[in-house]
């Protein structure tokens, strides 16, 4: 056990507040998914709630989106900032902040509220949450542009301005807000959803202190925040010393690929992600800010230091992050940065390549990578209502020790977040999902195999529907490990009604689609992990039975000649049997 | 006669009542596999004839026990073209954020026995593709091959016109008459095609074990002359017979504790109580859940095997709205890897069991805290117990490391066990927009009584009910309990444009289903009950709102009505309301009760013995504020209606002891339960 904090106080009540600190995160979060109005948010929970201390740091989080645990307190700490070190904070207020460029910013498509708790005049804690908008204006439906050249094409910008003041709403913020958006009901019905949440975590932390006192719960804050940082630095020890380096893309249509590359040094005390070299911003939109890289690689953190326990910001404390000035992954003002989850989740990446060889009990080979967003407009063929998707998509994981990769999961970015369910697609927009399926095309073979992509097929059922898709990894697979071979990429395909095609590409703006034309998103299998000769021929052969592989691929790949009724094992191929062992 | 029989991990357990509404229990061991055997042991053991049961009520685990220790039969699915995979891609999310490892929950149906038939409908219920017969025989021979023994069948929108699934079920009864099968609109109507196929899946996998299991039975009750009408407890707090629990078996789910929830709600029916927070706590866990105006709820948002860390699966069956945490008596104190005391969800369980019972266990628990601090007593104990060893338990692995002494550590353990059943409690009450102090306690279980007085004063509770037999009080309630069957229907209609005509069609149809289903069972028409209920949101929400709607015809009055009811329970739930946004009915849900003579509970009469005659002995116990206190034990089967309490006090009896705290007390109603006075004003 870590060595306790003295004190005069008891060690169980601290624990006890500690609990229930941890509670409310959870409160809010589940408060703000069952009022939402946006299946972004409540099918998709693409948000975060959380509590911070008087500084900004972070005590609990709801579970959600993974990337955002690394949001809200930057994003408290600039409000702390703006407001004359909290002078200028108020009780009562709120403030709306989506500025991409400064703490807690990703792109304006998520929109931050923060609230100053006070208690007995005092500033004791802020409650804060972040969530997607389904819209925020800008020059595409859905916010959501695939070919912007500057930030002012994307929508509305929020720059942390006091949308309630001293409890009165700012009723000039929210008309602004209403005559800038296009589903101004959503993304109102999700701004007093977030609203709601901040005052439960703010009434519970008042009830908190009331009960315990500000001092006793200040003590278990500052005592939480230590358990973490002495947690992460004692799952430090357990990692390999050292630098290890690796290099990869961001890739984009108008041009690139664009290089990130990182080095990853691991001291007893820091972990330090050195990106200097990485290519400069561009003009496209998968740039991402410093803050936005900053959120995705404290998730590929955690996921090396893998906490048993709820983080707060103490887990942070070895976290060491440099870039070059005005790079795609520390863009600065304007440069678009609508897809900035693209250029994060790669320099995330970049550290989970580097370190996969020397961690073989904490990360597999690569996955899907990108979050593979669809967005479809159109009008419903029953309702002539408008709809609007907007969906990241499930894809295969690598393989790793031990273990088969995950098939149909989300990339590493989103974390708790579920697909919409075909018939709840069908009702509400104007599509026929045509099929759902695993992509079952045997790469990413290996020891242990890559998980499966999958098929999504939409059929528009109206004319004049448009798509705008990011599938990055298109170019380039994910990667293998250990002599694994390396999964298939992420690709789109249009099949028309009147029998053109059209593609495979990775990355579309506003693509028309008419009734009877057929969308395939297709996401990539993961990379394989060990030789395809050492998986036991058993395993082979149920593969084969499964039809994640072929009874060509059972033979060639992996060696094993399956029988094609019974799928029993008949032989082994000459090269494997006579394969040199190393 | 009429009894109930609630087989538990450890115990199985026997209520019964006479037709002179006298009360009495038994319990026997739990025989594991052959648990029928535990049913008539516990019977021969309550020493009542067996054919003077006219009514024999039964709540098992068998179906949850197939599911988690994966004891089901192969199992096939027939799905529409294009959604194979669907079972196994799920929704996709990874709820273990930080985990880059995390491993999905494995499909309960591999991929090569999922098989795709060609048809088609839309969201409307159209059929845009005809069934494909051919292939439903393909997968048939398919599935002989290989030995499955169950079929799921799980078609898009069948939700909304079953016709392509009533038509495959057809076909597989008349080639393949032997094999369990299910679709997935007899178990539920409500869309999300993954949840209603996994609860298919679900159905099917476990059909046979418990068509045998029940066949068993009924074949072993009636050699034992039990001849009476048999029932089974399901998960919405309702009964139904053997033959409709053999073919649904996945409504058995969560048998057994729905039962002590219902029962706290007749019992609290016949003490003019309507609202009620029911808490049973167990060796493993401890349950709670809210009745609200004499009403249980009930949910289809239920999961096995999900956690915080893991996705779990969805069974889409109608579940009384139950939290339940890993927090019970035989729970494990323990100091996490930051130093942080922790108890539960690992349990010592009934081997090797708390410290205290001097098997073998050597992990400090609830339990033996209990007993360090004086609130239970060697001789609560089965076993002979070594408080030395118990002592020295408590000492060597939270005393030390906290620095403290054993009766603070101890006392740590009941403080962080209490600690995390208050958040259970809070997230059933305060969280939803319930005020406690509204609320009257319902506490049963082994360790219910025990911890309840204090908790109930912390949340804000005045009264707390220690129900007689409150150790066997699930069984109670399943004596009290209707046959009662709920049907979901998802029909998606905004309030204001509604259709009355075909909205009030679609209840009668509903009602229609309930009569013909009671029908069956042997249920006259004048004995149905019906409750209605909307599952409501706001246009453009997900989540939904269940809000109580008149039984009979709707007008525009009504639609006003209901409207405003949403409102109002929309901001009691989630803080606020948008009176301008319109709303949608997204399920209907029909609650049909076959309501049963039940007994007439008897009043008990007093002696007018002393209460020093209840008094055992004196021992210290020590609390929160005050240190050791010298505090009264009382016996409870000495106690009668009218003595009063006053704490500190402890009232034994068989399996369960109160702890009333100083400031608190307790007075014995004519029934004989103990109503605790928290002291909260």
């Amino acid at each position: 056990m870590l060595s306790q904090t003295k004190s005069e106080i008891n060690p169980f009540t601290i624990e006890i507040i500690k609990d229930s600190l941890m509670s409310i995160g959870d409160e809010m979060f589940y408060a703000l998914a069952r009022t939402s109005m946006s299946p972004i948010i409540y099918e998709v929970l693409d948000y975060a709630c959380g509590l911070t201390n008087a500084k900004g740091k972070l005590i609990s989080q709801g579970n959600g989106v993974a990337s955002f645990i690394g949001m809200l307190s930057p994003m408290v700490e600039s409000v702390l900032e703006r407001y004359n070190d909290g002078k200028d904070l108020k009780d009562g207020d709120i403030i709306i902040i989506n500025d991409p460029y400064v703490g807690g910013g990703s792109h304006l498509s998520d929109v931050g509220l923060v609230m100053p708790i006070f208690h007995k005049g005092e500033l004791v804690a802020f409650s804060a949450n972040k969530g997607h908008w389904t819209e925020v204006g800008g020059k595409d439906a859905g916010s959501f542009t695939t070919d912007s050249t500057e930030i002012y094409q994307e929508g509305l910008q929020l720059p942390g301005v006091k949308l309630f003041h001293e409890g009165n709403v700012n009723q000039a913020v929210v008309d602004i807000i209403e005559s800038n958006v296009r589903f101004p009901d959503l993304s109102l019905g999700d701004m007093w959803a977030q609203v709601a949440a901040l005052k439960t975590g703010a009434k519970r932390f008042i009830e908190l202190c009331d009960k315990y006192g500000k001092d006793l719960v200040e003590a278990s804050i500052e005592h939480l925040l230590d358990q973490g940082e002495q947690l992460a630095r004692k799952e430090l020890t357990k990692l390999p010393i050292g630098s290890f380096t690796a290099e990869t893309y961001i890739e984009d249509n108008a041009g690139g690929p664009y290089k990130v590359q990182v080095k990853v040094t691991i001291t007893d005390d820091a972990f330090i992600c050195d990106f200097r070299g990485t290519h400069p911003q561009v003009s496209t939109p998968v740039n991402c800010s410093y803050y936005g890289l900053l959120a995705s690689v404290r998730v590929m953190y955690l996921g090396v230091i893998r906490p048993t326990q709820n983080v707060n910001d103490g887990f942070f404390a070895p976290l060491k992050i440099i870039t070059d000035e005005r790079s795609i992954v520390s863009a600065e003002r304007p440069a678009p940065v609508s897809m900035n989850f693209e250029g994060r989740i790669c320099g995330a990446e970049a550290i989970w390549e580097a370190l996969a060889p020397v961690t073989p009990d904490r990360l597999t080979a690569g996955h899907l990578m990108s979050v593979c967003s669809v967005v479809l407009t159109g009008n419903h063929q029953d309702s002539k209502d408008p709809f609007l998707i907007v969906e990241p998509s499930v894809g295969g994981w690598g393989a790793g020790q031990g273990m088969d990769g995950a098939r149909g999961q989300f990339c590493m970015g989103p974390g708790e977040t579920y697909n919409v369910p075909i018939e709840v697609a069908e009702t509400r927009y104007g599509v026929m999902v045509d099929e759902y399926n695993f992509r079952c095309d045997g790469a990413g073979a290996g020891e242990y195999i890559g998980g499966s992509g999958v098929i999504r097929s939409y059929q528009a059922l109206s004319d004049n529907q448009k798509l705008s898709v990011i599938f990055g990894r298109h170019k380039f697979a994910p990667w293998g490990m250990k002599d694994g071979e390396s999964g298939s990429p992420n690709y789109v395909f249009i099949k028309k009604a009147n029998g053109e095609t059209d593609g495979p590409f990775g990355i579309t703006a506003r693509y028309p689609l008419n009734k009877g034309d057929v969308v395939q998103l297709v996401t990539a299998t993961g990379g394989g992990y060990g030789n395809p000769y050492d998986r036991p021929a058993e395993k082979v052969a149920k593969d084969a039975k499964n039809g994640y592989i072929t009874l060509e691929q059972a033979k060639e790949t992996f060696g094993v000649m399956v029988h094609s009724e019974t799928f029993e094992v008949q032989d082994l191929t000459f090269e494997r049997k006579n394969r040199k062992s190393e | 006669m009429r009894i109930a029989t609630d087989i538990g991990g450890t115990f199985t357990d026997l209520v019964y009542v006479n037709d002179k509404g006298e009360f009495g229990f038994a319990k026997a061991h739990t025989t594991p596999p052959h648990f029928e055997k535990g049913v008539i042991n516990v019977i021969d053991q309550s020493g009542i004839d067996p054919k003077s049961i006219e009514t024999f009520i039964h709540g098992s685990t068998v179906v949850i026990n197939a599911l988690t220790e994966r004891k089901g039969v192969k199992t096939g699915l027939i799905t529409t073209k294009g959604t194979r995979d669907l079972l196994e891609i799920a929704r996709g999310n990874r709820p273990d954020l930080y985990n880059f490892r995390y491993q999905k929950p494995t499909p309960f149906v591999e991929r090569y026995l999922r098989f795709e038939v060609e048809e088609r409908l839309n969201y409307k219920g159209e059929v845009m593709t005809s069934l494909n017969e051919e292939q439903i025989k393909e997968a048939l021979s398919f599935f002989k091959k290989e030995k499955v023994e169950a079929i799921a069948v799980s078609y898009l929108h069948s939700y909304v016109n079953p016709i392509h699934e009533q038509k495959t079920v057809e076909l597989i009864q008349q080639l393949w008459p032997e094999v369990a099968v299910t679709a997935s609109h007899e178990v539920t109507k409500e869309w999300r095609e993954y949840e209603r196929s996994s609860t298919t899946v679900f159905n099917s996998y476990v059909k046979p074990i418990a068509a045998s299991y029940i066949d068993n039975l009924s074949i072993k009750l009636h050699e034992h002359s039990v001849n009476g009408n048999n029932y089974i407890m399901q998960s919405n707090g309702g009964t139904t017979t053997f033959e409709q629990a053999k073919q649904t078996p996945i409504n058995m789910v969560e048998s057994g504790p729905v039962a002590g929830i219902y029962g706290s709600a007749v019992l609290g029916e016949i003490l003019g109580e309507e609202n009620i927070i029911a808490f049973d706590i167990g060796g493993t866990t401890a349950k709670c859940s809210l009745i609200s105006n004499g009403k249980v709820k009930i949910t289809t948002d239920y999961y096995i095997e999900k956690s915080e860390r893991t996705s779990g699966y969805p069974i889409k069956v109608p579940v009384v709205d139950i939290i339940e945490i890993g927090n019970g008596g035989g729970s494990i104190a323990w100091i996490d890897e930051s130093g942080s005391l922790k108890v539960g969800p690992q349990s010592a369980g009934s081997t090797p069991g708390p410290v205290a019972y001097g098997k073998g266990g050597t992990e400090p628990t609830t339990t033996d805290a209990n007993l360090v601090t004086g609130r239970l007593s060697k001789e609560n104990f089965d076993y002979e117990v070594d408080l030395e060893k118990v002592k020295a338990a408590v000492d060597e692995k939270i005393a030390k490391p906290y620095d403290t002494t054993e009766e603070e550590a101890a006392l740590g353990i009941i403080r962080i066990a209490n600690s995390n059943m208050l958040n259970a409690l809070k997230l059933i009450s305060v969280r939803k927009g319930y005020d406690p102090s509204e609320f009257s306690l319902v506490a049963f279980g082994g360790g219910g009584a025990m911890h309840a007085p204090a908790l109930a004063k912390e949340l804000g509770v005045k009264k707390v009910i220690v129900p007689v037999a409150s150790s066997v009080f699930s069984a109670w309630g399943m004596l009290m309990t209707d046959l009662r069957h709920d049907f979901i229907q998802t029909h998606i209609k905004r309030l204001k444009e509604v259709d009355l005509t075909s909205l009030n069609g679609e209840w009668e149809k509903l009602d229609s289903q309930a009569v013909s289903q009671f029908k069956e069972e042997g249920v006259e028409e004048n004995r149905i009950m019906f409750s209605h209920l909307a599952d409501m949101r706001y246009l453009g929400q997900e989540h939904t709102v269940k809000v109580p709607v008149p039984t009979g015809a709707w007008t525009r009055e009504t639609l006003t009505e209901i409207i405003e009811r949403f409102h109002h329970l929309h901001e009691q739930n989630y803080t606020f309301k948008l009176p301008d946004t319109p709303t949608e009915i997204v399920n209907l849900h029909v609650t049909a009760f076959g309501k049963v003579d039940k007994p007439v509970l008897q009043k008990l009469t007093a002696t007018g013995r002393s209460l020093d005659a209840a008094l055992k002995e004196k021992r210290n116990v020590y609390y929160e504020e005050e240190g050791w206190m010298e505090t009264g034990i009382y016996s409870r089967d000495f106690l009668e209606p009218g003595m009063k309490v006053e704490g500190p006090a402890i009232v034994e009896e068989r399996s369960s002891s109160t702890v009333l705290y100083p400031g608190q007390s307790l007075i014995v109603d004519d029934y004989g339960n103990l109503i605790v006075h928290t002291g909260v004003k």
